[in-house]
């Protein structure tokens, strides 16, 4: 087997062969900018977990397959991380271009990328059952869309909750169908007590059975926000890894999630419908069409508590050092005061807009 | 049955071009025998001893009528009149000319069929239960997921160069008619106490050389982290497994040189590592492909009765049971007294299509034991469907039973082999039949491989023979204790060596044996533990 011995420097490019044990080609990826694989025979198929290992990593430079290679293998060579492919002189020059689909996942850097044919199928049903749900179900109350969304999606549905000033009512609908669904609840760590206070009052008066807080990872906080005032250097960089990071890990799982989203909320949710597909995953906003009056008197027919800072002025409640009380006539006002944000991240229409881009050169390949 | 979508008829049609050039390279010389190897391989082309070899995918062992119909025009246009069904369920043609294969491919992929990775050092053909979606005994059907695992494997980027071949069997009931106790990974279809279904993992197993029964790696594996888990299993081997000696190179070898639990950390370890979103399967396309495999609809008509010569025998001993009222599983034996195991002519290929077809919603399996299955026939219709077998020459009642003999091609056809087998087997055939030594044999098992690569499966029959060259003789070696199904086990070797004539008579010997001393239809495994080997070498070597 390989060594340290097999791995040459020259400046930054490391050469290794397929020999290389797979931790000495790991620690070589993080000191070089570029790594050749050297292939001393085409039948050695080790350089092609090596260079996925590698990608996998997290290995964003160049990755040269150099040796003996046959020119049929550069499509198995080009999806398994590498990007340059220099056969060494007298390899037969004949080749073919590549195939159209695959059905596996591609490491390969940029367009030339497929996703495997099992999700670019599963996105297209998704797609196409979110438009057909829309149809049936687009004027249909709350209740209706979370018991319709629970039931087509059972088992790979999570409701994500800020515990905020709106946040009873969908988790009330919620806990009448099913208390046992997970709720997933981004502890920022920079929250009001008063939002934890009612988190916990909220879980035990609707008894729901699967509340999961998602923290930041400790290691990145401690790199970023050193001095816990990340928030004042970038608000962005704050919510993204206080929000955005945490959710994205935690949503690897479930291919639907209910949002508590409401058109009236503004900043471009206006044409927000109940079922919608994010390129990625549906997400179901069952609460989409109600005007505050209409939320106000649904708390009063159900009794359900009221966050305590409503009573003091707030109308949209996130962490502290980020919201105030609503100043304007926008319930969403009060979010991230003195900047133009409107949005943490985790519904960024930017975001949202390239993910769906993504997924329609895929349904357009599956027609 | 499965269908393509856009997907897959693309892949299989950019790949039937992508071999034309690679022959039309060949053929002008642009590619020299050793570079166009590799490459024909992995489209099922083998240089054997007389012509190129075509083996065609059956993608675990399910085919429909239509496609039939498809093998029998190649072996009646391209090849002579013939097919030959093999251990691995799928089909091989034994003289096509090369220039013609780009056309056979091209035939094959408008019925949605292809030769891809039917050899080389690849992910090969998922094998599963023959009666996969039709037994009493099934947890559930593993079509489905044989069907996601022959998407993955197909020209997978990271795992089409391994250090050898490599083969997977699914089965879906604890009867594992897949024997995946001697695959490189065996996978279980099982239900744990919460009722939900998932996979118990073996891997390490294997026949050839160095025998090996699989070590289990999980006792329950979600169904939706199936590919994560292979895609662990072939990394490690991938990396690890060796190389410079192709007798050491399959998985079994490295799993019992790091020992089954430091393989299985590794593994787990991996699949840690790389388990996520690309990896999992989404439940929309376990929904997809789970909806091609529908149960058939019950029949409400009576089983068909009939006083034809053959029938009740036929029915009692080829029959098997169903799990939809009013359906039954038939196995068409490819055995005939003296025949060349598993083959097939072209006109039996097509009248088994018809049958299927009019009695049996158009399915139709392959089986290791190299037969085939009607595995939907309407019970109403059995007696029509026996008919249209005996017309055919197909109506032979030993489905299981001692002339139920797997061999592999042996020296008549294969360059790997060192003695003929099929020669063997048909004369032991013969025997068999001419001495009534069939009745009362059934499920015992009799396995012929040419040599030591065992495709004809010696190990795990409950009698086996090997053929080995002695300085320039073919001598065949008899084993006994073998099992393929339920719980695998390898066969122990009996003694001396034997002649082609001796190893047909020791053979017929041992089956002598265990009908005398077989009590209240115990296995063979059963009866051996029972009385041990002296009986059986008395019988063969006398005192």
């Amino acid at each position: 087997m390989g060594s340290e011995a097999s791995v040459k420097h020259a400046h930054s490019r490391v050469e290794i062969d397929t020999a290389t044990a797979p931790q000495a080609a790991l620690d070589a990826a993080r000191r070089a900018a570029a790594i050749d694989i050297r292939f001393p025979a085409f039948k050695d198929g080790r350089g092609y977990s090596l260079a996925a290992l590698i990608r996998e990593s997290g290995f964003a430079g160049e990755l040269r397959a150099t040796g003996d290679i046959l020119p049929d293998q550069k499509d198995y060579l080009t999806r398994s991380g590498f990007d340059v492919i220099a056969p060494d002189e007298g390899s037969p020059r004949w080749a073919r271009a590549s195939f159209t689909h695959a059905y596996q996942p591609g490491l390969a850097k940029g367009a030339n990328d497929r996703l495997p044919a099992y999700r670019a199928r599963a996105l297209a049903a998704r797609k196409a059952q979110v438009q057909a749900l829309n149809q049936q179900y687009g004027d249909a109350p709350p209740e209706t869309i979370i018991a319709v969304a629970l039931e087509v999606f059972a088992g790979r549905i999570a409701m994500l909750s800020s515990f905020g000033i709106e946040a009873a009512l969908g988790l009330a609908l919620l806990a009448q169908v099913d208390r046992a669904v997970p709720v997933l609840f981004l502890d920022t760590q920079r929250h009001f007590p008063q939002t934890l206070s009612y988190r916990d009052q909220l879980v035990a008066h609707l008894r729901l059975e699967d509340v999961r807080p998602l923290t930041p990872d400790p290691a990145e906080a401690r790199a970023q926000d050193h001095d816990g005032r990340l928030y004042e250097r970038d608000s962005e960089a704050c919510c993204d890894l206080r929000k955005v990071r945490p959710l994205n890990a935690a949503l690897d799982g479930f291919d639907a999630v209910i949002t508590g989203r409401k058109r009236a909320h503004g900043s471009g949710r206006e044409a927000l419908r109940p079922f919608e597909f994010d390129g990625e995953r549906v997400k179901i906003n069952p609460v989409a069409g109600l005007d505050p009056a209409r939320i106000a008197s649904l708390y009063r027919d159900m009794k359900l508590p009221a966050h305590p800072l409503g009573a003091q002025g707030y109308t949209s409640v996130g962490c502290w050092p980020c919201t105030a009380p609503s100043a304007g006539t926008h319930p969403r006002d009060g979010r991230w005061p003195g900047s133009d944000r409107s949005e943490c991240g985790i519904f960024d229409p930017v975001r949202t807009a390239r993910a769906e881009a993504a997924s329609r050169r895929t349904v357009r390949l599956i027609g | 049955m499965y269908r393509y979508d856009e997907i897959d008829r693309s892949i299989v049609s950019e790949r039937v071009e992508e071999f034309r050039e690679q022959v039309s390279a060949r053929l002008s010389g642009a590619l020299t025998e050793d570079q166009f190897k590799p490459l024909r391989l992995m489209n099922g082309v083998y240089l054997q001893l007389h012509a190129y070899m075509l083996r065609v995918a059956i993608p675990y062992g399910t085919l429909d009528a239509r496609q039939m119909r498809v093998l029998a025009h190649i072996a009646r246009h391209y090849d002579k009149d013939y097919g030959h069904f093999t251990t691995r369920q799928n089909i091989q043609y034994n003289w096509p000319a090369l220039v013609d294969i780009p056309e056979i491919l091209e035939q094959l992929a408008d019925v949605e069929m292809h030769a891809i990775q039917t050899s080389g050092n690849c992910i090969r053909n998922t094998t599963t239960d023959p009666f996969a979606g039709a037994a009493l005994d099934e947890v559930e059907d593993p079509r489905p997921w044989c069907e996601l695992i022959r998407q993955w494997s197909t020209f997978h980027p990271e795992f089409t160069f391994l250090p050898r071949k490599f083969k997977i069997a699914v089965t879906g009931s604890d009867a594992d008619r897949a024997a995946i106790g001697v695959h490189d990974i065996g996978l279980k279809l099982v239900r744990n106490d919460a009722g939900e279904t998932g996979f118990e993992v073996h891997a390490g197993g294997g026949q050839g050389r160095t025998p090996r029964v699989a070590v289990k790696l999980r006792d329950f594996l979600p169904k939706g982290e199936l590919l994560a888990y292979l895609t662990a299993i072939m990394r490690v081997y991938n990396l690890a497994g060796q190389r410079d000696n192709i007798y050491k190179a399959r998985i079994k070898i490295l799993v019992e040189t790091m020992g089954a639990e430091a393989f299985t950390q590794d593994v787990e370890a991996m699949y840690r590592q790389i388990r996520g979103r690309d990896l999992a399967v989404p439940a929309e396309e376990a929904a997809r492909l789970a909806a091609f495999f529908p149960e058939p609809s019950p029949s409400t008509l009576p089983e068909g009765v009939s006083d034809a010569p053959g029938y009740a025998r036929w029915r009692a001993i080829n029959v098997k049971p169903h799990k939809v009222p009013g359906r039954a599983i038939v196995v068409i034996s490819l055995k005939p007294r003296a025949g060349a195991p598993g083959d097939a002519t072209a006109d039996q290929m097509d009248a088994v299509a018809s049958l299927a077809e009019r009695y049996g919603d158009g399915e139709i399996r392959v089986t290791k034991e190299q037969n085939l299955v009607i595995p939907h026939a309407i019970a109403a219709h059995l007696p029509a469907i026996h008919e249209g077998l005996r017309e055919a020459g197909l109506a032979t009642a030993n489905a299981g039973l001692a002339s139920d003999i797997v061999t592999c091609p042996g020296l008549d056809y294969c360059n790997l082999a060192n003695a003929r087998s099929i020669p063997v087997a048909q004369a032991l055939s013969a025997a068999l039949f001419d001495r009534g030594l069939d009745e009362d044999t059934q499920d015992l098992t009799i396995k012929i491989s040419g040599c030591i690569n065992a495709c004809g499966h010696h190990h795990i029959a409950n009698i086996g023979l090997l053929g080995v060259d002695k300085k320039g003789e073919e001598v065949y070696q008899l084993t006994l204790g073998g099992v393929a199904d339920n719980g695998a086990a390898i066969g122990k070797i009996l003694g001396p060596g034997l002649t082609p004539d001796e190893a047909v008579e020791a053979v017929a010997a041992c089956v002598g044996v265990f009908r005398r001393k077989r009590k209240d239809g115990e296995t063979f495994t059963h009866t051996l533990a029972r009385i041990g080997f002296e009986p059986f070498k008395e019988a063969v070597y006398g005192q």
